[in-house]
């Protein structure tokens, strides 16, 4: 005991000149020791943690692969392209470089598995909801880094895959009226996807986006230690405190979801490992089989689909054509009507009709009114618009579009309650909806256009459903999630 | 409900003794294998940072043909990335080589790295042809030939013929043995190597199997 | 409520793990012919000296360094003395001796580097050993190709028959059928062989199968490696997984 006393006391000294210059002590307990987590947390709030793993994974794999990667496109003397062959080189040549390729792979697809379930959270226990309005908009900032860096490194591999996937994409610039055939040669730096997209696209990946996302990381913690954690109850454990102003049923962060996130983390690993050594391409969804085929700009691959976790927007984006366009108009006025019929305010009023009346002209006129004489003069405005966005345009609208309608749930929920415990039926239903929906579009975005289910059921009206489900999830939810009839919150959190 | 957490963190914990036994002996198991996994996960990363098969073929044994050597001349061939000497000492340098005992550091070469099979002061398997590593052991600069004897070699009146390093002045006798007081502290390396022929020299490998 | 949220967790579940073997659900393109894969050191010697005795002078496998094949069994020596022709050194990358301009005046094309094949070549269908197994055994004669030679997998194939000595000649034998919409469309039916070769069909089978074996091989050397060392990572995240377990459990006992 004595020899312990003399190593704290020492210890302690030297804590104690850090303290006064550095916030060691007050950091380590406002975040980890004194950080009162709920203590009802459970499965789900695995992922938080997790997220923040892969990251590490991803970057410290990065900083690896950077050292014998190689960001060229011309042709080594065998006639592959180095940045190719510089893959198949750290494969072979580089002694454990195949462990930390493959890590860098399968994290790329964990990355997106543990955040797509981490967000689920966030929608079963409405964990964006007042006060973690600013959290979930970290979140959902990081979330478009995290597909940015995907996108960017997606294509440094450089094969077909890679390619044309870059190729595809950066195409979708060119819907944008006036500037985008301009934009896009901008992005690529060149008319083709070259060697110059190849460099910035690696400069982006490398710097650029892990920098913005290291940012919006620490932000996104720094905004939810101020809150404090939401739980399944979806009730504020800070209502009760003690005499200390500690929250009842609130426990320290360290050492209890430490050890339990440990747990967590070895699960993880679990599935991580299982992946890596006995099926690293993920059956053809981590690693796409063309990719195995270098880049080669005179020929595109049979079939060529975004990696899986791009897939649900990638449908979206496809399932907007033109014949798609008059049920997303009636959708739009649907929403539109709704807001203007339960909003008071004149001018939100006036907003609504203008986008119904903005609407219609912009799609009648492209439709009817476009094939035929303009029979009125205000018609004119309505196919200009109309020729100026055509079906291309709105399906890029729509993809950006329903990765953004994530931002707004904060103010779309109306809810009395704040988790799925507590909510009704309804509220259930349209989730479970939105859930099949969101499956079904992805798994339809790995398919080429014409795939039927079992042969049978066309994929594109699934595909066009889906997405109207999915907008439906967003666009109704004030009016639903007020008509559901929920159970009353408890008080304090309940034990399972 | 929740009453009994202070125990947990308000107890003031000091160190590891002061956990409950049945803890700490899981700690301590959990971190043993964490530390196996954890050293497990390194393992790639650090081997990455070895040569790769790329650099270990570029630096594999490379074959010498020595016919064209006249004798006191020198060549220079790259093993590993580094340049090995070769030189085709006449018998007035090898005769020399004796004089300079006295001004060496280590005329025996006995904190010399080099194989088994060149002992002595030619320090080579045939007298004639002096094969070493061109990289002065001092901070790893490749020293300069002066083969002239005498004055004439600008290296003052007792001058064998050597080596001499432009960077920090380190001096090397014809069989690479540094001089005393120089800032080089052991005489130059000799690689292994071996000969296929009278004329062939495999340098980087002294089994003559493939 | 709590079964709802299983069921959310179920579906959550779906997205992410069962989803993967749906996509497997192949709704066109060609059958293959199940590889029947050797990975022993003498199938894939036999491979390997197959492959660069007829794969080599066209293509390449520049991601392969020639001592990587002392994992399948050989000794340095061996290789050098047996399986090297374009190279004097072992540590040397397999490089094709063909020069890309000549190739692509010869075949159209320059043949393609084999280094991953096996891996690219992968889809719904099967793996890149089925492909390739699939592949090799079904060229037949076509005289109005450049060559004399055409694929029933790979119609219009730049790559002649290399094997023809030892599979003989196939040629293919087509029927006229109605495509459903009225137009008469010539079909591959099968194919025949008019022409033995030097080895019966079940030994040219098996010949191919060990080259297939090779190729899959040379797409990842060492993945038996990977595999085996898998079980011993499992192991040992598994005593991880139950020790953090029960740590964590001896810390919550306090949390009522």
């Amino acid at each position: 005991m004595s020899c312990c006393k003399i190593v704290t006391e020492k210890a302690q000294q030297v804590l104690g000149w850090v303290d006064e210059r550095f916030p060691l002590t007050s950091t380590y307990k406002n975040h980890l020791a004194e950080y009162y987590a709920p203590k009802n947390f459970n499965f789900w709030y695995f992922f938080g943690s997790l997220a923040l793993l892969v990251l590490v994974i991803q970057i410290v794999t990065g900083i690896f692969l950077v050292m014998h990667y190689k960001p060229d496109a011309s042709l080594n003397a065998a006639g592959v392209p180095v940045a190719f062959a510089s893959v198949e080189y750290i494969m072979r040549d580089v002694a454990g470089g195949k462990f930390i390729r493959y890590m860098h792979s399968t994290g790329a697809s964990m990355f997106f598995i543990v955040v797509y379930l981490h967000m689920f959270r966030g929608l079963l226990y409405g964990s964006y909801r007042k006060p973690r309005e600013l959290i979930w908009l970290f979140g959902m900032a990081i979330f478009l880094c995290l597909m940015a860096e995907a996108f960017f490194g997606y294509l440094l591999p450089w094969g077909q895959m890679s390619f044309w996937g870059a190729q595809v994409i950066v195409n979708l610039f060119e819907a944008i009226p006036v500037i985008g055939p301009d934009l896009s040669i901008f992005i690529r730096g060149d008319f083709v996807v070259s060697d110059a997209t190849l460099n910035r696209f690696f400069a982006f990946h490398v710097i650029a986006i892990p920098l913005v996302l290291l940012g919006l990381v620490t932000a996104h913690l720094i905004a939810l230690h101020e809150v404090g954690s939401n739980n399944p109850d979806g009730v504020e454990i800070k209502k009760y405190k003690d005499a200390n102003g500690i929250p009842l049923d609130g426990i320290p962060f360290h050492p209890y979801y430490t050890v339990k996130d440990i747990f967590g983390v070895t699960i993880f690993l679990i599935v991580f490992a299982i992946i890596i050594f006995f099926a690293p391409e993920g059956g053809g969804y981590f690693l796409e089989f063309n990719n195995f085929f270098p880049a080669d700009a005179l020929k595109t691959p049979p079939h060529i689909a975004p990696v899986w976790y791009f897939t649900p927007f990638y449908s979206m984006l496809r399932a907007t054509t033109s014949d798609f366009l008059p049920y997303l108009w009636a959708f739009v006025t649907l929403v539109a009507g709704l807001t203007a019929w339960s909003v008071r305010n004149v001018w939100v009023r006036r907003l609504c009709l203008v986008l119904v009346v903005g609407v219609y002209w912009g799609f009648f006129g492209l439709t009817v009114l476009g094939k035929t004489k303009p029979l009125f003069d205000f018609a004119i405005l309505g196919i200009h618009i109309g020729r100026g966005f055509d079906a291309k345009f709105w399906g890029v609208v729509m993809m950006g579009g329903s990765v953004l309608l994530f931002a707004l749930l904060p103010w779309l929920d109306r809810s009395p309650v704040k988790s799925i415990r507590y909510k009704g039926g309804l509220f259930k239903t349209i989730l479970t909806l939105f859930v099949v929906s969101f499956v079904l579009l992805g798994f339809l975005g790995t398919k080429a256009p014409g795939y039927a289910f079992f042969g049978l059921i066309p994929g594109g009206p699934v595909a066009a459903v889906s997405t109207i489900l999915y907008l439906a999830f967003f666009g109704l939810m004030p009016w639903y999630s007020r008509l559901d009839k929920t159970k009353p919150e408890p008080e304090r959190v309940t034990s399972k | 409900m929740s009453d009994n957490k202070q125990d947990a963190s308000g107890g003031e914990a000091c160190c590891a003794c002061s956990l409950d036994p049945s803890r700490r002996a899981l700690l301590a198991a959990t971190a043993g294998v964490g530390a196996v996994v954890g050293i497990g996960a390194a393992t790639p990363f650090v081997t990455s940072f070895m040569p790769s098969e790329r650099a270990k073929a570029a630096g594999a044994p490379v074959e010498v043909d020595l016919s064209k050597l006249k004798a006191g001349e020198m060549m220079t061939v790259e093993w590993q990335g580094k340049p090995v000497w070769i030189v085709r000492r006449t018998p007035e340098m090898l005769a020399a080589l004796k004089k300079n005992d006295a001004a060496l550091a280590d005329p025996a070469s006995e904190r010399a790295e080099q194989p088994e099979y060149v002992k002595g002061e030619a320090r080579a398997i045939k007298d004639e042809y002096f094969v070493c590593l061109g990289v002065c052991t001092h901070l790893g600069c490749s020293p300069n030939p002066k083969f002239a004897m005498g004055a004439e070699s600008g290296m003052g009146e007792a001058w064998n013929g050597g080596f001499l390093c432009p960077c920090h002045g380190s001096q090397f006798d014809l069989a690479g043995r540094v001089f005393k007081a120089m800032p080089a502290p052991t005489n130059l390396k000799i690689p292994p190597h071996v000969y296929l022929s009278d004329t062939r020299l495999r340098i980087g490998e002294d089994t003559k199997g493939a | 409520m709590s079964l709802l949220n299983k069921l959310f967790a179920a579906a959550a579940l779906v997205v992410t793990m069962a989803g993967l073997p749906m996509g497997a659900q192949a709704n066109e393109g060609p059958t293959l012919d199940k590889a029947p894969l050797r990975f022993d050191d003498a199938s894939l010697q036999q491979g390997a000296k197959l492959f660069v005795n007829y794969c080599l002078s066209c293509h390449g496998a520049s991601s392969v360094r020639y001592n990587t094949l002392t994992q399948i069994g050989l000794s340095e020596q061996q290789i050098k003395d047996n399986l090297m022709f374009a190279a004097d050194k072992t540590g040397e990358q397999m490089m094709v001796a063909l020069r890309r301009d000549d190739a692509r005046k010869w075949f159209g094309v320059a043949p393609p580097d084999l280094s991953v094949i096996a891996r690219a070549r992968a889809s719904e269908a099967g793996s890149g050993a089925d492909w390739l197994y699939t592949y090799l055994r079904q060229f037949y004669r076509d005289d109005s190709r450049p060559t004399g030679w055409n694929n029933a997998l790979f119609p219009g194939v730049g790559m002649p028959h290399v094997l023809w000595s030892l599979q003989g000649e196939q040629e293919a034998r087509f029927v006229t059928r109605d495509d459903g919409h009225g137009n008469m469309v010539k079909q591959l039916e099968g194919l025949e062989l008019v022409k033995p070769g030097s080895l019966t069909k079940d030994e040219y089978d098996e010949q191919v199968a060990d080259l297939v074996s090779f190729l899959t091989w040379m797409g990842e050397p060492g993945q038996e490696t990977r595999r085996s060392m898998g079980w011993f990572v499992l192991a040992v995240l598994s005593v991880l997984a139950v020790l953090s377990y029960l740590l964590k459990r001896a810390y919550w006992k306090d949390v009522h």
